[in-house]
């Protein structure tokens, strides 16, 4: 095998396949990054769970396929000195990296040990907007559960149907779901996308408006497409908890507020709570009908803090873990939202004004 | 400076107990014994008249009344001893604030620097003898040194109530006679295995290549070592609560056992003494470790990460959960363990769950789909842990057995009623 590429176009090609290698694997094949060369290059990680594969343009004098240690080829493209680089294989695995002055000489493996990704069959494909995706990633997979126990949280659900296409994840705490609607018919499905694989996604995803994904989900495995890039990832089974039903239709109290004042106060008032120490909660009051009141208190100090909203309904007084209403206020991108709550023991709910493009679900902190 | 360590050391303790509350058992021999009335029971603790008609701890009730007809035989009450040991310990912590707890009936204590208060180690031993013997009414024996090794040992030489001094120089005059057996630390078998190479008193212990033993006993032969030679570097530590890592309790089978089913209500006594003595520690854990001891002895041992928690309830589902994933079809079982890890403090405010809401409303099967999860519906997590809050306090108050799950009952006899 022999290709001759840019540096910059590999390097960048390794750090995306590079978080699908394996990082203690019995099987020492899946420590290396594969290599093939044919019409073009193709670059893979796969750790048994998660594949990615990333294409880049080279030029191939001698095709074939090489399997080298993904964190030792990292480390020598990022040091080689100039933009184009040569690598080439021999018979007996050894692999010469040359690039200006700069001669690697270093051992592969052979391309055939290499596990197969498993091949998703053509089924029905949804086509998306990468800054579309990505945004919906950004919005659902921080509530992703690692509680092992519940197997089926531990992903995003995602699920369409007709025109509108809904990604929720719940972490047993919280809940989010970011919900977009479509111009066109999209076919039904629904899977459940483990968190680790879909973050991948969304770091490969671009954010510029013309780039296109297609998603094909099987029986078992789910293909994410952006044509440089493939990921190929298990599916969770099992059934998903039924979401809908843990939404409140009602609202004792109605708050509407900015996200971003409302943020800062509830930042600062993570200050006078250590990182160390969660027990203590953020409190959220009203007295009157426009001010709502954050504050915390704790053995390092207080904070209080008044915000200006518009409130219906009856008085709330409930405590919070801090972090979750952080996490659903930081991917709101909204001026203004409503937030429900349903009494001190019952959840609260962030959602748009007048829309039902998000719903961010947050218990609170039973005193 | 020069480290003073006492070892106090009560003698027979559990009889002495027995007699500091009722004094007919004063001047006569008498024990306290497994089960006195069926005549099976052991000797747990034998006072010091009944130990001179050569009554040894362990023996069998029925041997030591052929030795001592008039024997009088009290039951055993733990629970009594450790209120008088939880005493005992109080009252050390008035001569020192570095107390350890070596057992029931016997602690440390770090002397050092308090050579101001009390004029001699001695004197201080005395007031404490004298102390116990008032408040407690128990007789105790007291060993000096400079280490927590020889001051064991020096316990050991004088009882009852002696007070012995052990300080390394006197080690070759006072220690080095002594047979290797009666060194704290050495066991009947590891006596049998020095004696079988000519070690035969500590003297012969502390002359021998260290590479000997430590070839013989690993690492604790080094210590074997070191302290025939007097050398002990341990301190004096106090407990404390934080050195909890991990909680775990594990039962050998009376019979093998095939399925997860037949240990079903084991798992679930596990769980709850586990989540009980985390309570205790206001601790919560969030890894769940379960041991699977095959009739072969292999053993398998898996982990789950799940939400902190210090619920029986909790324990036991997911101990079940990994038991049924993990146990080997058609093998047969002899001992299951549970293991609660990764502690931290437990939360007063406790977060809500989805999972603490009707189990119905989450699965959609009220009639109105979409019913608001009301406040008062709040079932399960939260109502188990006030259950259990007062389930412990019922424990507290009237002891273990007083209360127990339906589940658990042996002779299900409410059924008959």
């Amino acid at each position: 095998m022999k290709i001759i590429c840019s540096r910059e176009r590999l390097m960048e090609a390794i750090s995306i396949v590079q978080k699908a290698v394996a990082t203690r694997s019995t099987l020492p094949v899946l420590d290396g990054i594969l290599i093939e060369a044919g019409d073009g290059v193709k670059l893979t990680g796969y750790d048994l769970e998660t594949g990615i594969e990333c294409n880049i343009e080279a030029d191939v004098p001698d095709a074939g396929s090489i399997v080298i240690n993904a964190r030792m080829f990292g480390d020598i493209i990022r040091k080689l000195p100039e933009d184009v680089v040569t690598i080439e294989s021999a018979d007996n695995f050894a692999v010469r990296i040359e690039c200006g002055s700069a001669h690697f000489s270093i051992k592969g493996q052979s391309a055939e040990d290499y596990p197969k990704i498993p091949v998703v069959e053509d089924a029905e494909q949804l086509k998306m907007k990468q800054h579309l995706l990505k945004d919906m990633i950004r919005q659902t997979i921080f509530a992703v559960s690692t509680d092992e126990s519940r197997p089926t949280l531990n992903g995003v659900f995602f699920s369409s149907t007709d025109k509108t296409v809904e990604m929720v994840s719940i972490d047993g705490f919280r809940l989010a779901l970011r919900r977009n609607e479509f111009e066109e018919d999209l076919p039904k499905m629904s899977f459940i996308v483990p968190g680790k694989a879909l973050a991948e996604v969304g770091r490969i995803l671009v954010s510029t408006q013309d780039e296109t994904i297609e998603i094909y989900p099987s029986r078992n495995h789910i293909m994410f497409n952006t044509g440089r890039v493939k990921l190929v990832a298990r599916l969770i089974q099992g059934e998903y908890m039924n979401y809908r039903s843990i939404l409140p239709q009602t609202a004792e109290t109605t708050i509407t507020i900015s996200p971003a004042a409302m943020m800062a106060a509830v930042e600062r008032a993570s200050l006078v709570i250590s990182s160390e120490d969660r027990r203590y909660p953020v409190r959220l009051t009203t007295d009157d009908d426009d001010i709502l009141t954050v504050s915390a208190s704790t053995e390092i100090g207080t904070l209080r803090e008044e915000i200006n909203v518009s409130s219906q309904g009856s008085k709330i007084d409930i405590d919070f873990n801090p972090r979750y209403f952080l996490d659903a206020l930081k991917v709101i991108d909204e001026d203004e939202i409503a937030i429900v709550f349903n009494g001190n023991m019952g959840p609260c709910v962030l959602k748009p004004l007048d829309s039902d493009e998000f719903a961010y679900l947050v218990l609170p902190l039973r005193r | 400076m020069n480290r003073v360590i006492l070892l106090v050391d009560m003698n027979a303790f559990f009889i002495s107990c027995e007699t500091s509350r009722d004094q007919s058992l004063v001047g006569i021999p008498a024990a306290v014994a497994g089960d006195p009335g069926k005549r099976t029971g052991i000797i747990l603790a034998a006072n010091y008249e009944a130990r001179a008609r050569n009554l040894k701890t362990a023996m069998t009730v029925a041997q030591a009344i052929r030795l001592c007809p008039e024997l009088r035989l009290v039951k055993p009450d733990h629970d009594f001893y450790k209120q008088k040991s939880k005493q005992l310990m109080q009252l050390l912590n008035e001569f020192s604030p570095i107390v350890e707890p070596n057992s029931i009936d016997e602690a440390w204590i770090d002397l050092s620097g308090c050579e101001k208060i009390y004029s001699t180690p001695v004197q201080a031993a005395e007031l404490i003898m004298t102390d116990i013997n008032k408040r407690l009414g128990i007789p105790c024996s007291i060993g000096i040194s400079s280490n927590k090794f020889l001051a064991k040992m020096a316990a050991e030489m004088r009882k009852p109530q002696g007070i012995t001094e052990l300080w390394p120089e006197q080690i070759a005059s006072l220690l080095w006679p002594l047979p290797v057996n009666n060194m704290y630390g050495i066991g009947s078998k590891t006596a049998d295995k020095l004696t079988a190479i000519g070690i035969k008193t500590i003297g012969d212990l502390a002359a021998v290549k260290p590479k000997l033993l430590s070839d013989m006993f690993g690492r604790s032969g080094l210590q074997l070592y070191n302290h025939a030679n007097g050398i002990d570097p341990e301190t004096v530590t106090m407990p404390s609560e934080n050195e909890v890592k991990s909680i775990g309790k594990s039962v050998t089978l009376a019979k093998d056992a095939n399925s997860p089913d037949e240990v079903r209500t084991i798992l679930i006594k596990l769980a709850d003494e586990i989540a009980r003595s985390a309570r205790k520690h206001k601790k919560q854990g969030s890894v769940i470790r379960i041991t699977i001891k095959y009739s072969d002895f292999s053993i398998t041992t898996r982990q789950c990460k799940i939400n902190p928690t210090a619920s029986g309830n909790d324990i036991f589902q997911h101990a079940y959960q990994l038991m049924t994933c993990h146990w080997k079809t058609n093998s047969s079982v002899r001992l299951v363990g549970i293991t609660l890890a990764n502690f931290s403090e437990e939360i007063k405010n406790r977060q809500l769950t989805l999972f603490d809401f009707d189990k119905c409303q989450l699965h959609g099967m009220h009639s109105d789909k979409h019913k608001l999860i009301q406040t008062n519906s709040l079932h399960g997590a939260d109502d188990r842990r006030r259950l259990e809050e007062t389930i412990d306090a019922i424990k507290q108050k009237h002891g273990k057995s007083i209360i127990t799950r339906g589940s658990l009952l042996e002779n299900k006899e409410c059924s008959k009623n």
